[in-house]
């Protein structure tokens, strides 16, 4: 009896073994003259699904530039398994991509925890933690301790202090409340916009935290209106973002908005409005670096045209109004630029070095003006928006060209 | 003749089980040796919940966070106290043990849904009270241990008998070592006494108060017991993982370990290292075979309806009724002992 | 003080909702004795029917209501009668197993049908706000506090007044003499389970308006808030579950802003620590009546 028990148990781990793959050494594994493999996590179930989009637009960008060549006769395979934005699962699948799958470097992964959860293992094993979707600031200032790392978007401080400079020019009158997540996004939004506040009349008088397993954050906000704040700051991701502004409507609250990119896509802002019932959503103020596809500004523009029809071939179904998808192209596109920058004879140090020196003006999908550049001093690609305003028809940039300058 | 096949089967499987881990890992490229480490973490912890759902009769669907009472006992002394690694396993089993049987108490008083309610409670809860402690946990960020020197094997390889063992090898045989011992610990600790008391218990507690076996005394052992191996499998999973935070424990993880225990076959030993592999490939191969989101649950909830619904006694059931067939075709008589479904 | 009277309202709205979820959890255990944890996937799915018929096929909202109900109700029958039946009579732990696996299931099914993005459920009610004193009263809130109460009377009328409710309650508490007196035990069983899963699509389509967001986490957190509300107002009791529910909702509001330490952090682990007290000085709730075990 027990020796049929063991005989089965015998055959499940012969099973096991089975499926191990060979081991593969090669100088940079992943990377032959006609393909390369990268590897990422992306949250495409669990609280942060909304995100997937980040992942399918540099996919499908990705597979156009596949069609038409590749990069020096490269096709570019971007396998991306879904964490659920569980950081433990995202240890568990980069270890799988890396030593597994062999990929050649780790790309566009998304989350700030999952990030950090990363980094330590990455750079120990030399492997490109390249354009990690995350604002944390830690991505680009510690470049010196952690050179296989880079990140993409402006960072979350750099994105606070721009609005605070905002609010201390503009609205000096400003008694400003806080809603922010419990995490270093959250404080790293509130962190900059204190330092760009610094200095003026307007401050901020009341802050209120929410985790992001919080079913609602109805409370918070209640207690945001009895401080008398004219100002209402907005640093949540898109659900808690929608609810912020339902409730405070409710409530009878009429302060002056100011929301985080985040949770700033058009789509969000029109479910917040409530089909046009929402009086608080007008005038929120925003910043921002992507061309959103639902702007009639950009419908004869070139670039957005290229992003539907890129859509259509190589992401059908997906909701091209979403302005994630922008986001995943952009990063794909400064990808791309990167490997031709590092030359045929591509391996992850010249990859990482390419990405170290960037400068490109004309990334189709990012806003007129803006460049994403990076040096020996500079590890943040992106640290230009514009601001932009939300009106009846739509967000309206206004402004000039925002540059951050601190770290 | 009787005496020796009741003793000399069991060892010899045992040994020949023990022997297959041993040679393994020479097949195994180093990733799947991270794998087969983490079957058998689920494996301790199964062997942990097997004690008190599958003897004793009592439903956890909290197990998981024991495991992160362990799990963070573990990343603590680590990082705050620079304890070494190893020195935290019983620390963790001990800390993690003391909270179930801290539970156990005042779970004496309920039974059945409410005890798999009040557990789930538990675990529903636990990650958001670590978050709110977070400058002894570390809050959301939780602690990273990749490279500190507690951490055996993280500054180069490991020695063992002379033999030089990578990373990955040493973890692996550091777990399944200390599987290995919890299977020999709990088999002892099941057979004789101890082992009907439990099962009195779940058979019917009326009647095992009726013949004098103490509940309180049990469910609390079992309770206490059952904690302890989650805890040291949750404190050997972060020392694998070289990371914790507080989503590494959540409610899917107890309910994928009650599944495990149940699928594997409750009461039986063996079946146990079956619900490990379970609860470690499933993921991988759901993801593998589908490329839309939410088609692994879909498969999971069908799986288990369809076990449940079908195969009542799990699969080590299966695997019970099928030999026993076979005993019988050979003319042998194997006595069934009591309380084994 | 303004502040205070405001988090009673908010808080009465949203103890509606867990109280009409909680409705359905009691509904199913007095009826078959368990404790369905896929309730609030169950409600999910339901809801989000709801909301693909009014947005992605232009249905006008009470006819999609209606026909999401009736869809409801023939699920959890469908429900009752293919997958709890067969392990009713088992052991406690394979009904758990076989709730869980059905929560996984319908939690993919939701996500797999109609991908993990946010969307808005157009409310029932209008969005207007009244002031009385300070206090933002918002007629959505009203409603969902009125629909909470009004489903506990219809239940009450139904159980009390008519030959099916009779012959479920009859099917409830003794199956063996209901059956002697020709009540169909299965069937009424799983009008219970319809019953319940027509509770939990209303719950749903209060909750997604009222949280003004709709994706597949919508009832994971108001699930256990659920529990929590049909543990304190008596598992076994309607009455007390929407009693519960108003109660609970009330008391983590008021907990969150005035005991800092709880917050809004805290606010889960407080509705799980009412349901381990409740469940270890009086199981039985407010209303509830004790059980007596039979030897």
């Amino acid at each position: 009896m027990v020796a049929a028990v063991v005989a089965l148990m015998l055959a499940l781990l012969a099973a096991a073994v089975a499926v191990a793959g060979p081991g593969r050494v090669s100088a940079d594994p992943g990377v032959t003259p006609t393909s390369i493999l990268l590897g990422g996590t992306t949250p495409l179930t669990g609280p942060a699904a909304a995100y997937a989009s980040v992942a399918r637009g540099a996919n499908a960008y990705l597979q156009y530039v596949n069609a038409r060549g590749g990069v020096f006769g490269r096709k570019i395979t971007y396998k991306y398994l879904d964490d659920a934005y569980n950081p433990a699962n995202t240890v568990q699948q980069t270890r799988q991509l890396v030593e597994q799958d062999h990929v050649f470097a780790i790309f566009n992964s998304l989350g700030t925890e999952q990030n950090l959860a990363i980094r330590d293992y990455l750079n120990a094993m030399k492997v490109p933690q390249l354009f990690a979707a995350t604002g944390d600031t830690s991505f680009g200032a510690d470049a010196a301790t952690y050179p296989y790392a880079i990140a993409f978007q402006p960072s979350y401080q750099a994105e606070g202090f721009l609005l605070g400079k905002y609010l201390a020019r503009a609205r000096p009158s400003a008694r400003i409340a806080v809603l922010a997540q419990n995490d270093s996004y959250g404080r790293d939004l509130l962190l900059g916009l204190k330092r760009g506040l610094a200095g003026g009349k307007a401050k901020v008088i009341a802050a209120q935290n929410y985790e992001v397993t919080a079913s609602d954050v109805q409370s918070q906000v209640a207690k945001l209106k009895s401080s008398g704040a004219n100002t209402f700051a907005i640093f949540a991701t898109p659900q808690f973002a929608i609810q912020a502004y339902v409730y405070a409507d409710r409530l009878g609250w009429r302060p002056f908005v100011v929301n985080n990119a985040v949770s700033s896509a058009s789509n969000i802002m029109v479910l917040a409005s409530e089909g046009g019932k929402n009086r608080d959503v007008i005038g929120t103020v925003s910043v921002v670096f992507l061309k959103d596809p639902t702007d009639p500004k950009w419908k004869a523009d070139a670039a957005i045209k290229l992003y539907r029809q890129i859509m259509a071939r190589y992401a059908k179904g997906a909701d091209v109004g979403d302005v994630y998808h922008v986001y995943g192209m952009a990063v794909a596109y400064t990808l791309v630029e990167a490997l031709k920058k590092a030359g045929k004879n591509l391996t992850r140090d010249g990859l990482v070095k390419a990405v170290g020196h960037l400068d490109i003006e004309n990334n189709p999908f990012v806003l007129p003006g803006i460049a994403i550049k990076t040096g020996p001093t500079d590890h943040f690609p992106l640290n230009q928006v514009y601001l932009q305003q939300w009106t009846k028809s739509g967000w309206k940039q206004f402004g000039g060209l925002l540059t951050y300058k601190g770290q | 003749m009787r005496k020796v096949w009741r003793l000399g089967v069991p060892l010899a499987a045992f040994t020949t089980l023990a022997v297959a881990i041993a040679v393994m890992p020479r097949y195994l490229s180093g990733f799947r040796e991270q794998q087969a480490a983490y079957v058998g973490i689920f494996t301790i912890a199964l062997l942990g919940l097997n004690v008190l759902t599958g003897y004793t009769g009592q439903i956890s669907l909290g197990h998981g966070a024991f495991m992160g009472v362990g799990g963070y006992t573990t990343a603590i002394l680590m990082t705050d106290h620079g304890v070494k690694d190893l020195w935290t396993i019983p620390l963790a089993a001990l800390v993690a043990g003391g909270a179930g049987f801290l539970f156990g108490i005042p779970a004496l008083r309920l039974s059945g849904l409410y005890l798999a309610l009040a557990t789930f409670a538990i675990a529903v809860a636990t990650p958001a009270v670590i978050k709110k402690f977070e400058h002894f946990t570390g809050g959301g960020s939780g602690k990273n241990l990749f490279g500190k020197p507690e951490l055996t094997g993280s500054l180069g390889p490991v020695h063992l008998f002379g033999h030089p063992l990578s990373f990955y090898n040493w973890l692996y045989y550091l777990v399944w070592t200390i599987a290995l011992l919890g299977y020999v610990v709990s088999w002892l600790f099941l057979r004789g006494r101890v082992g009907r008391a439990l099962r009195a218990v779940r058979d019917s507690e009326t009647a095992a108060v009726s013949s004098g076996v103490s509940l309180a005394r049990y469910k609390t052992l079992a309770f206490g017991v059952s904690a302890a191996y989650a805890g040291v499998a949750g404190s050997l999973y972060v020392i694998v993982t070289n990371f914790v935070n507080p989503d590494t424990f959540p409610i899917n993880l107890s309910i994928f370990l009650l599944v495990g225990v149940v699928v594997g076959g409750l009461g039986s030993l063996l079946g146990v290292i079956a619900g490990g592999v379970l609860i470690e490939f499933l993921p991988f191969w759901a993801q593998d075979h589908s490329k839309s989101p939410g088609a692994p649950s879909v498969v999971y909830g069908v799986v288990l309806i369809a076990l449940m619904v079908l195969l009542p006694s799990g699969a080590a059931g299966l695997v019970r009724r099928g030999s026993d067939v076979l005993v019988g075709l050979t003319g042998g008589r194997y006595h069934r002992r009591s309380g084994d479904e | 003080m303004a502040n205070f009277f405001q988090q009673v309202v908010s808080g009465l709205a949203s103890g509606g909702i867990y109280g009409s979820l909680a409705l359905a959890l009691v509904l199913i255990h007095r009826a078959t004795g368990v404790i369905n944890f896929a309730q609030g996937e169950m409600a999910t799915f339901s809801t989000y029917i709801l909301w693909t018929l009014t947005a992605n096929h232009g249905w006008p909202y009470w006819p999609a209501v209606a026909f999401t109900l009736a869809v409801s109700f023939a699920g959890g029958v469908g429900v009752h009668q293919l997958v709890v039946r067969p392990v009713e009579r088992g052991s406690v732990l394979r009904v758990v197993i076989v709730t869980i696996g059905l929560l996984l299931m319908l939690n993919g099914l939701t996500t797999w049908i109609w991908g993990g993005s946010q969307h808005t459920l157009h409310s029932p009610f209008p969005t207007r706000t009244f002031d009385v004193g300070g206090v933002a009263i918002s007629i959505q809130d009203v409603g969902t506090i009125g629909v909470s109460i009004g489903i506990v009377v219809v239940l009450w009328l139904f159980f009390q007044f008519t030959k099916v409710g009779l012959a479920l309650r009859a099917a409830a508490t003794n199956p063996t003499e209901a059956r002697l007196v020709g009540v169909r035990v299965p069937w009424m069983l799983g009008l219970g389970w319809g019953l319940a899963a027509v509770l939990g699509a209303i719950a749903g389509a209060l909750a997604a308006p009222s949280l003004a967001s709709l994706d597949p986490s919508l009832m994971q957190a108001i699930l256990i808030y659920a529990f929590a509300a049909a543990v304190l107002g008596g598992i076994d009791s309607p009455a007390g579950a929407v009693v519960g529910g108003l109660l609970l909702g009330v008391g983590l509001n008021l907990l969150g802003v005035y005991v800092d330490f709880i917050g809004a952090d805290l606010r889960l682990p407080a509705a799980l620590a009412v349901i381990l007290v409740v469940l270890l000085l009086r199981p039985s709730g407010l209303f509830g009546k004790t059980a007596v075990k039979r030897v």
